[in-house]
């Protein structure tokens, strides 16, 4: 069933995923499980033997592959940290011009809405199902091009039937998401989604065709992508600043120009994003032709897609109740919410990320290989990692996220008031960050064992205790308050999935050594327990002399090296084993910038 | 022999058979003959290929012609085709690819095996004994075959053995004994099962990584099941009466052999289909006292109360974290209205400073005259179209039953707007003192404001008075009388409760000074 890969793939290069902040474990399917080497690597081990054994492929060979390889991965980093800092340049840039409101809400609403349907209709069962065979199909005699034109003929016709049934179906699908007892406009939000849904097309044609880049090892063009898009966006933002007009004066009409411009902007930054996929295809030699059908070999596949089609799906619901809890609450909630999960997830993004590329492809390897000691192993180490790393941060997040709000969000319009409460948003979920960490992880590996169904069993749980939280928060909390609630209850929900996912791994693989990260786990508490202290002390320092957004600044560099600085120094001082490969790998990379 | 067996020359990486074949690794040495079992890749034809390599003097006559004896038994072999065998693809002998400097009297070049080495499958743990008879099944199968045509295949040395991808085993190394026999390969496949089922192998000349199986005091190899109690009594007489020379109910043919290991195949899979019952079942009686069964059920059950308490904690510490929120925040409206700090937006710019409700100043008793009536009442709103532009004519249509209304606004003013009103327009300036609004609006804010044109902007108007609706009837006392053609009345602050603001202004009547 899966499908042994030879060919050369970068370590970092994920498979293809329009909008970086998904949330898609199961993508380790298709980049990690992949490469199920049947043949090979275990006869290193042969070596413990029989000492006459030493290499297994001519040197020749890996020296010319070798540093291609590295080259291209670090072409790849550098893309996808310019991609992640336009991206979320953007989204602070729009707070600035339009602050987080009603506005910003209607068109944060409306711009999730191609995201959750191409997520639906293709997110899935792309990543899952149709990447790895369209590796496999290169190996056809006709190297894959029947193929994927295929896949392509198919994506198409599907992504056009969903974008026009999506379009007109517009207003539903707002009055869905968003729930008009609240300050929400829906009215304003549909004007947006019939700007932005015909994006649709061209954002999951992005996804295909980036797939089929990269199944033809050709990763440049669809990491540089979302730069392109992210840049039209900047032009998009600065047109919104210039043009008069206040679109959210009731009735609002769709040829308000702001609603024009942001509207159009992003929906020409989508399809700048697919465009400019097209000459490189075209240069691998892929000419596309109409082919209809369903290849065979698709059929192999339905009850892993199957499973995570229900990934997506409850996820999904997730999603939706949310946005409609934050609508039904104060102006800005959506907004707020929206970019307070981003920064919420950044350290994850930078850390963790990096921690599972380098991890992820020794775990996937041992449970392919049923070796569920080196699994545990490597779980348990990653895990503890995380905890070390993330818990620092949350803490400092905890207590300077006031101050991070204010700093990033109280410029241009945006007022002091908005951008303090998407602080406070980041505070009280701060707590979240390592569960979050360890439920990704934690999925990965089930994924990388071939179970899909827990997974999907874990998210249905965090669902279901979600949405009935999610309730609680609009019903008690003051509607100013509740996208406060709402990143709360989120972070509490992904203590939920944490717990869960321990204890399934537990049920399928036995004992976890879940002692040996409890310890470190109590440590780093205790560390970034007084690392916070040190920081609350710090900010006490700061005088409000300085002004809102001045003052911030100094309080959150302030506090985020007092907190961090305080926090590794007393984990080095209780000698935490743990954070000695940590600190040398950080002392090499240094050498190395 | 034993003596010969290192060569020197051989190291990943070395080349041999003029220089066609680059070594890439060692999978074991069978000592017996001083073959090297490598694995190597073919430059010509790009492929991996499987090399036994016969190591030894080419001076030393005697070994050479065993050599030669091996390499004849494996050219034979070359017509054998058959799954459980590697193909043979090329037999070199000295002088055909293989120089006298090497060390080497010959190699057997055969097509790699994909999948396991043999040794690696039995190193942790033993295999299933189901498991065990299917693999050796196939073997066995081309051991019937090959000698049918008489062929040996010297299958007698575990290294030789790789386990396919799916499931079979496969002579990988070929390259029998000079002295080996028919006896010998049908003794090796008993071995190999002894090997599958307890981890040791049972005859001479193993390699050292595997220990060698014990003996009782008699001589004769012990049986499997007494090493592992879970190996079926028919599997275990099986591979002992293989491998024993002994006169009685020893097995000599592979044809013997496959029948007992389907039927023993057959009864493993029968008794898991049967174990793996209690699983669905945990009740079933016989079974439930196998521990890793009874084991996995119960975590089972300890994670469903995990889960089960884990959610109860979390909703309770939802709610406090929820109270807790509402205590440090619990008055949002006290924050005062947003403060802007680079760019004020227009709408503040224009928002006269008095916001807070003020008191309508002393009513002037007595200055009143008769009500003038506007000529015409349109919905003043310069920020845009405006609200119930077409019931504005309702606000002075002499019922104050039938009403103006603002449209409904989630937030307060000024934070869409920083108002909306009416402006009365009137035939000539009349000498206002006094305005009396009739509208159910409790806690409306509103300014009287006069302009001098229809749509004036909100800066070009003068404010006159101001104040806040209360009951049904509230009159507005100007400061001062006031000269104007157009009035504006102009809410600053609607009624209503948040979400919901909106007024409604159900007439108004202009009051001239005297």
């Amino acid at each position: 069933m899966y499908i042994p890969r030879e060919r050369g793939m970068p370590p970092g290069v994920r498979w293809p995923a329009a909008d970086p902040d998904v949330l898609r474990p199961y993508d380790e399917l298709a980049t990690r499980m992949m490469p199920r080497i049947v043949d090979g690597l275990r006869h290193t081990e042969i070596g413990e033997r029989l000492p006459a054994v030493q290499l297994e492929r001519p040197k020749e060979e890996e020296q010319a592959k070798a540093p291609s390889l590295a080259r291209a991965s670090g072409r790849m980093a550098i893309a996808t940290l310019t991609s992640r800092i336009t991206g979320f340049a953007w989204k602070v840039m729009l707070a600035w011009v339009a602050t987080l409101g009603v506005l910003y809400d209607s068109f944060t609403v409306a711009n999730t809405l191609p995201l959750i349907i191409n997520e639906l209709l293709l997110g899935g069962v792309l990543t899952s199902v149709v990447v790895p065979l369209l590796v496999r199909s290169q190996d056809d005699k006709d190297g894959g091009e029947a193929y994927t034109q295929r896949l392509l003929t198919m994506a198409v016709t599907i992504l056009g039937i969903g974008t026009v049934v999506s379009v007109a179906l517009a207003p539903w699908l707002t009055s869905l998401l968003m729930d008009d007892t609240g300050d929400a406009n829906p009215q304003l939000a549909t004007w947006f989604a019939y700007l932005l849904l015909p994006g649709l097309l061209f954002y999951g044609l992005f996804a295909v065709l980036s797939a089929v880049l990269n199944a033809k090892q050709i990763f440049g063009p669809a990491q540089w992508a979302p730069v392109i898009n992210n840049l039209v966006i900047f032009a998009t933002i600065a047109a919104f600043a210039l043009v008069p007009g206040d679109p959210t004066i009731i009735p609002t009409q769709m040829s308000d120009p702001k609603v024009l411009v942001l509207g159009v902007g992003v929906l020409t930054a989508m399809v700048a994003q697919a465009l400019f996929l097209l000459p490189a295809l075209r240069r691998s030699g892929f000419r596309f032709r109409w082919r209809w059908g369903i290849d065979e070999r698709l059929k192999e596949f339905g009850g892993l897609a199957l499973w995570i089609l229900g990934y997506v799906a409850v996820s999904q619901i997730g999603m939706v109740v949310n946005t409609r809890v934050l609508t039904a609450g104060a102006a800005g909630g959506a907004s707020i919410y929206s970019n307070a999960w981003l920064l919420f997830q950044l350290p994850y993004g930078v850390i963790g990320v990096s921690l599972l590329t380098a991890l992820m492809p020794k775990m996937s390897r041992a449970a392919a290989d049923n070796d569920f000691r080196r699994l545990i192993g490597d779980l348990s180490y990653g895990s503890r990692l995380t905890t070390l790393m993330l818990l620092p941060v949350s803490a400092v997040m905890a207590v300077a996220g006031t101050s991070i709000g204010v700093a990033l969000f109280a410029l241009g319009k945006g007022s002091v008031e908005d951008a303090e409460r998407l602080g406070q948003a980041l505070a009280v979920s701060a707590f979240g960050l390592l569960p979050y960490a360890l439920v990704m992880l934690q999925m990965r590996v089930f994924y990388a064992m071939k179970d899909s169904r827990t997974p999907t069993l874990i998210m249905v749980v965090m669902t279901a205790v979600k949405i009935p939280l999610l309730y609680l928060a609009s019903a008690v909390l003051h509607p100013v308050n509740v996208v406060l609630g709402v990143m709360m209850v989120n972070s509490l929900v992904f203590v939920v999935g944490a717990v869960l996912g321990q204890v399934w791994l537990w049920v399928k693989l036995g004992n976890l050594r879940s002692k040996r990260v409890l310890g470190v786990i109590l440590f780093t508490v205790v560390a970034s327990g007084l690392g916070a202290l040190a920081a609350v002390v710090v900010g006490w320092l700061v005088p409000d002399a300085l002004g809102p957004v001045l003052g911030a600044w100094v309080k959150l560099i302030l506090q985020g090296v007092v907190g961090i600085g305080v926090s590794f120094g007393v984990l080095i001082a209780l000698k935490v084993d743990e954070l000695t490969p940590v600190t040398r790998r950080i002392t090499r990379m240094v050498r190395r910038a | 022999m034993g003596t010969s067996t290192r060569g020197g020359s051989l190291a990943p990486g070395g080349v041999v058979g003029d220089g066609r074949y680059r070594l890439l690794a060692q999978f074991g040495i069978d000592e017996r003959a001083g073959a090297h079992l490598w694995r190597a890749r073919d430059g010509q034809l790009r492929r991996d290929v499987a090399l036994t390599m016969l190591v030894g003097d080419p001076a030393d006559a005697e070994a050479a012609r065993l050599g030669r004896r091996t390499l004849e038994r494996a050219a034979h072999a070359a017509k054998f085709n058959h799954p459980g065998v590697a193909r043979v693809l090329d037999v070199l002998s000295l002088g055909n690819g293989i120089s006298s400097s090497e060390g080497l009297l010959g190699i057997v070049v055969a097509e790699w095996t994909k999948g396991t080495d043999l040794i690696d499958l039995v190193a942790e743990r033993p295999v299933e004994p189901g498991t065990a008879a299917r693999m050796v099944q196939a073997l066995a199968e081309s051991v019937e075959l090959a000698h049918q045509s008489g062929l040996v295949l010297g299958l007698d040395h575990p290294q030789r053995l790789r386990l396919t991808p799916d499931g079979r085993l496969r002579l990988a190394f070929p390259g029998p004994l000079p002295d080996a026999t028919l006896r010998d390969d049908v003794k090796a496949l008993g071995a190999v099962l002894y090997l599958l089922l307890t981890g040791r192998w049972a005859l001479p000349g193993g390699p050292p990584a595997v220990p060698a199986a014990p003996r009782s005091p008699t001589g004769r190899v012990v049986p499997a099941r007494s090493l592992e109690p879970r190996v079926p009594q028919e599997l275990s007489a099986l591979a002992v009466r293989t491998i024993e020379d002994g006169g009685h109910g020893g097995i000599r043919t592979s044809a013997a052999i496959l029948r007992v290991l389907d039927e023993a195949a057959e009864a493993a899979e029968r008794t898991q289909y049967i174990a793996k019952d209690p699983n669905v079942d945990p009740d079933g009686g016989v079974w439930t006292t196998k521990k890793p069964v009874k084991d996995a059920a119960r975590r089972r059950k300890l994670a469903l109360g995990v889960t089960v308490l884990v959610v109860a904690a979390v909703g309770i510490l939802a709610w406090l974290g929820m109270m807790a929120i509402s205590f440090f925040q619990d008055d949002p409206e006290s924050s005062g209205p947003p403060v802007n700090l680079a760019d004020p937006t227009p709408t503040q710019q224009q928002n006269p400073p008095n916001q807070q409700p003020q008191n309508p100043p002393a009513p002037q008793p007595g200055a009143n005259g008769e009500p003038v009536a506007p000529n015409e009442v349109t919905v003043y709103n310069p920020e845009g179209e405006g609200d119930s532009v077409e019931d504005a004519g309702l606000a002075i249509d002499g019922d104050p039953a039938t009403v103006w209304r603002t449209d409904e606004y989630r937030q307060q003013f000024p934070t869409f707007k920083a108002g909306v009103g009416l402006v009365a327009t009137f035939d000539s300036p009349l000498q206002l003192a006094k305005v009396k609004v009739t509208a159910d609006s409790p806690g409306t804010d509103v300014e009287i404001r006069i302009a001098d044109d229809a749509d004036p902007a909100l800066d070009d108007t003068r404010v006159v008075g101001s104040g806040t609706l209360e009951g049904t009837d509230t009159e507005i006392q100007l400061q001062e009388p006031t000269s104007a053609r157009y009035v504006i009345v102009w809410i600053t602050s609607l009624s209503g409760e948040a979400p919901r603001f909106a007024s409604e202004l159900g007439e108004l009547t202009f009051l001239p000074a005297g």
